[in-house]
């Protein structure tokens, strides 16, 4: 048995060893690929939900032998677990969120909160499902919380403050912005599912993509939100309503002429909403001109140039 | 410490604690003899 478990930890070792080479190898060949900073890793996290998968199936032998209380506390155990899986994952993506904005609030502290959870679930599985003293199945759930300490991190605490020319904050008038036009994109995507019509569909996708292409520049750049400022409060606005509207109408009167009407306005919402993007694109390239400029004048004035 | 370094480090610990804390649930689950129904206890 002991020589058993020896190999079997020797085993685990070498597997998770080569698991982060073959991970820290396929993310440096992927990093040239990959266009967005931060986007959240669909794997990260997954390890704690396979891991306790014995727990469910040591509640499921208990349940085929016939012991209620052995089925009883795998089940809390596995359904502990299961939890702080969940909460973790969801505290990675937060955090993700937050690494890839600029702006941005402290996250709620989820991650630590899943460890929490994990390092709970973890004691009571070593000490009502394996039997060990509540010392030792107190030992294991410190363990697992160290483990999801250095795997995982504790979530961030600081917020993204972000200030305007004048020294003013304007943290929160710049995320309730971005927040408005988030659930105005969220609700014209909502609106397309209720529009049948192919044409006009693939019209409406192709603009959400557009607005959230501008949405990511401005999150990336809140300084473009002087220049995005008819974007927000006028164009996406008006698109929303004017889908909304024709989502409702359609349904009830069949009217060829507003079916064309509507074409045609979500013809040019979608130029303006491209023209804008190109836009924000070019205030980059002129930011990054000057900066260059000033950088080589200051250079031609120290006489490196 | 490294970054690599600390995440491998969590990432044993995570098997040590939550892995053998399941495996051994499941161990002991499918070892343990239970006690037979009442109605199949040998009568006195």
């Amino acid at each position: 048995m002991g020589r058993l478990l020896l190999l079997a930890g020797a085993v685990l070792i070498s597997l998770t060893a080569l698991m982060l080479l073959l991970k820290r190898r396929i993310r440096t060949m992927a990093e040239r690929y990959q266009q967005t900073p931060g986007r959240f890793p669909s794997t990260r996290g997954i390890l704690m939900f396979l891991l306790p998968l014995p727990v469910l199936f040591a509640a499921v032998a208990s349940l085929a032998r016939g012991d209620l209380g052995g089925l009883f506390d795998n089940a809390i155990g596995y359904g502990l677990f299961l939890g702080g899986a969940l909460l973790l994952r969801r505290g990675l993506r937060l955090e993700a969120e937050y690494d890839r904005r600029r702006v941005a609030k402290a996250p709620w502290p989820l991650k630590t909160l899943g460890g929490g959870v994990i390092a709970l679930a973890t004691g009571l599985t070593a000490w009502s499902g394996a039997h060990y003293p509540p010392a030792m199945a107190g030992a294991f759930g410190l363990v697992a919380l160290l483990g999801c300490y250095l795997s995982y991190g504790f979530d961030p605490r600081i917020a993204k403050r972000f200030t305007d020319r004048d020294g003013v904050d304007v943290t929160n008038r710049v995320l309730e912005a971005l927040t408005q036009a988030e659930t105005s994109i969220a609700a014209i995507e909502q609106t397309t599912r209720d529009i049948r019509n192919a044409e006009l569909n693939s019209r409406l996708r192709r603009i959400v993509a557009l607005a959230r292409r501008i949405l990511t520049l401005l999150e990336e750049d809140p300084r473009d939100l002087r220049r995005a400022r008819k974007f927000l409060n006028v164009y996406l606005d008006g698109a929303k309503q004017v889908t909304e509207g024709y989502a409702k109408t359609h349904g009830r009167v069949a009217m060829p002429e507003l079916e064309d009407n509507f074409r045609r306005v979500l013809a040019t919402i979608e130029e303006v909403f491209q023209e804008q993007q190109q836009k924000l694109l070019e205030a980059d390239v002129t930011d990054l001109d000057v900066q260059i400029e000033v950088l080589t004048t200051q250079l031609k004035r120290e006489g490196v140039i | 410490m490294p970054d690599y370094l600390r995440k491998f480090i969590g990432l044993l610990l995570i098997f040590a604690a939550v892995g053998v804390a399941s495996c051994e649930a499941l161990w002991v689950s499918c070892c343990t003899t239970a006690a037979p129904p009442a109605a199949l206890a040998p009568r006195n």
